[in-house]
């Protein structure tokens, strides 16, 4: 026996004849013998015929040469390609099941860059922190390229005690 | 002998715009009411149902007719009423004036049910009880009610399946039944 | 008043699908198991106007070294464990010893010791990017200047 709270909620489907022919006679039986389901039953009757009343009093019979006069208009009315294109996107953004979509893509593009798998120019390095150096006696310059954000450490040579001379010696450290 | 719907849409792919015309004809009347009964402005749902039109004309080579052709138009109706309607909500100002502009014009209606007050105010609380519901509610609401549609017509034309119906159906009916408790 | 709820429910379920790719990320990084060590060794020249296709990745990085040539003479990757060591030789008798430390926000800690033959010449510990690099240079060879670029991946 199907308690009232299972009735009530199957009445719309009942009286839209939706329900199988087992489902049908549950509700019917139940409703024979319950009061106040008999009662949300009727309350839904009532709201049922006022929504059609509201829904269909005031629609005016359309006249058909006006009305195909306009459609044809229409048919023979050139669209500009982005006014198509405006029309096709509009549905893509503002429908709610598919602009969710859009905020979750970015936070997914996101991840994925912050991932790496999605190359993006500029994103990969950073400076590197030089913790610490000692280039025995010789001279270093630690240096800082800012546009691509690269750490240059440069030796100097020691020129006295080289055997080995470069015809252009080594240059003085980059600058940037 | 008159044509049948489909024989009618082959005629049109074929390229005969009389064939068009005569189909047309038959749904236009049905496809105005259920955008009447969604957007609740005359002009509004004279333009989105000569635009429904014009939309299957243009997309009537891609009807396969794996549904029926006119669960195919009422699915364009619909969703070019959707859209209107979120436009309408993004304008409140012009949706309000229009409401009370199609109050004013009830009396105009020869044939009115709702003669004595407590009617029409029955009909206005639900009026505004119905533009109350999402569009995706009242849709469901204005296909069952008007146009008597099955389940399954209303799944395929709003692309949803036939529990979702009877859910999207069910809600509807008690935020309707509880705004209108009083009058019931 | 439903716009609202719908927005706060979407954004509370967008931001538990981030926070669990990031924690997902977050433990992908805490485990890696060894260091991609890549060493490219460049000829740096100031006697032609030559840049080695093969630098193509790089020459945003060295074109401010204002050398007039640029030229790839070796290119090594090794996968050299956390706490051990991986060697690699560096034209005119130099080696280069790369030791990785520790994997820390998504930075590679590195002690690489530069030799020429048995003989020390450069010591530094650095802390790079995870798949970024660093630059040293200024050891002299055959005319030039050799510019090595020391990049690690943790895997």
């Amino acid at each position: 026996m199907r308690d009232c709270e299972n009735i009530r909620e199957s009445i719309g489907s009942w009286l839209d004849g939706e329900l199988s022919a087992a489902e049908s006679e549950s509700v019917r039986s139940h409703l024979a013998s319950c009061t106040d389901c008999g009662e949300a039953q009727r309350r839904l009757e009532r709201m049922h015929l006022a929504l059609k009343a509201a829904l269909t009093s005031q629609a005016p019979q359309i006249e058909f040469t006006s009305f195909w006069r306009g459609v044809e208009r229409r048919i023979n009315e050139k669209r500009t390609w982005y006014e198509d294109l405006l029309d096709g996107s509009r549905r893509l953004f503002t429908a709610p099941r598919v602009a969710w979509m859009v905020p979750a893509v970015i936070g997914l593009l996101l991840v994925l860059i912050s991932m790496d798998f999605v190359p993006f120019r500029g994103s990969r390095n950073s400076f590197a922190s030089v913790e610490s150096i000692d280039a025995y006696g010789r001279s270093v310059a630690l240096l800082r390229q800012p546009e691509t954000r690269t750490t240059v450490i440069w030796l100097y040579q020691d020129q006295e005690g080289e055997n080995e001379t470069a015809e252009d010696p080594a240059k003085s450290a980059p600058t940037f | 002998m008159e044509l049948n719907d489909w024989e009618l849409v082959q005629k049109c792919q074929a390229g005969e715009m009389s064939a068009f015309q005569e189909l047309v004809s038959r749904y236009h009347q049905k496809v105005y009411m259920v955008i009447l009964g969604l957007l609740r402005n005359r002009e509004d749902a004279l333009e989105v149902a000569q635009e429904t039109f014009f939309r299957a004309y243009r997309k009537i080579k891609s009807f396969q007719g794996g549904s029926s052709f006119y669960t195919w138009i009422y699915r364009i109706a619909v969703n070019l009423s959707i859209d209107a309607q979120r436009r309408q909500k993004r304008n409140p100002l012009d949706f309000r004036e229009s409401m009370d502009g199609l109050l004013e014009t009830q009396n105009e209606v020869a044939r009115d049910p709702f003669s004595d007050v407590h009617d029409r105010e029955l009909r206005e609380t639900l009026l505004k009880a119905i533009n109350d519901l999402t569009p995706e509610h009242k849709a469901v609401i204005v296909l069952r009610t008007i146009e008597g549609l099955s389940y399954k017509d209303i799944g395929e034309i709003l692309g949803c399946s036939e529990g979702t119906v009877m859910s999207r159906l069910h809600y509807a009916r008690k935020k309707l039944h509880d705004k209108l408790s009083a009058f019931l | 008043m439903r716009l609202l709820k719908t927005l706060r429910n979407r954004l509370r379920l967008f931001s538990l699908i981030l926070v669990l790719v990031a924690g997902w990320v977050g433990a992908a990084e805490k485990n890696p198991q060894s260091v991609q060590v890549r060493i490219r060794t460049i000829l740096a020249g100031s006697k032609s106007d030559e840049f080695d296709p093969k630098l193509k990745d790089m020459e945003r990085q060295l074109k401010p070294l204002k050398y007039r040539s640029y030229r790839s003479l070796k290119d090594d990757t090794q996968s050299v464990p956390w706490q051990g060591t991986g060697s690699f030789d560096i034209p005119g008798g130099r080696s280069l010893t790369v030791a990785p430390q520790e994997f820390q926000n998504n930075r590679v800690s590195l002690k690489v010791r530069l030799t020429e033959g048995a003989k020390p010449e450069l010591d530094t510990t650095v802390g790079i990017q995870n798949k970024g690099n660093f630059i040293l240079g200024g050891p002299p060879h055959e005319g030039g200047t050799l510019v090595l670029s020391i990049s690690a991946t943790a895997q």
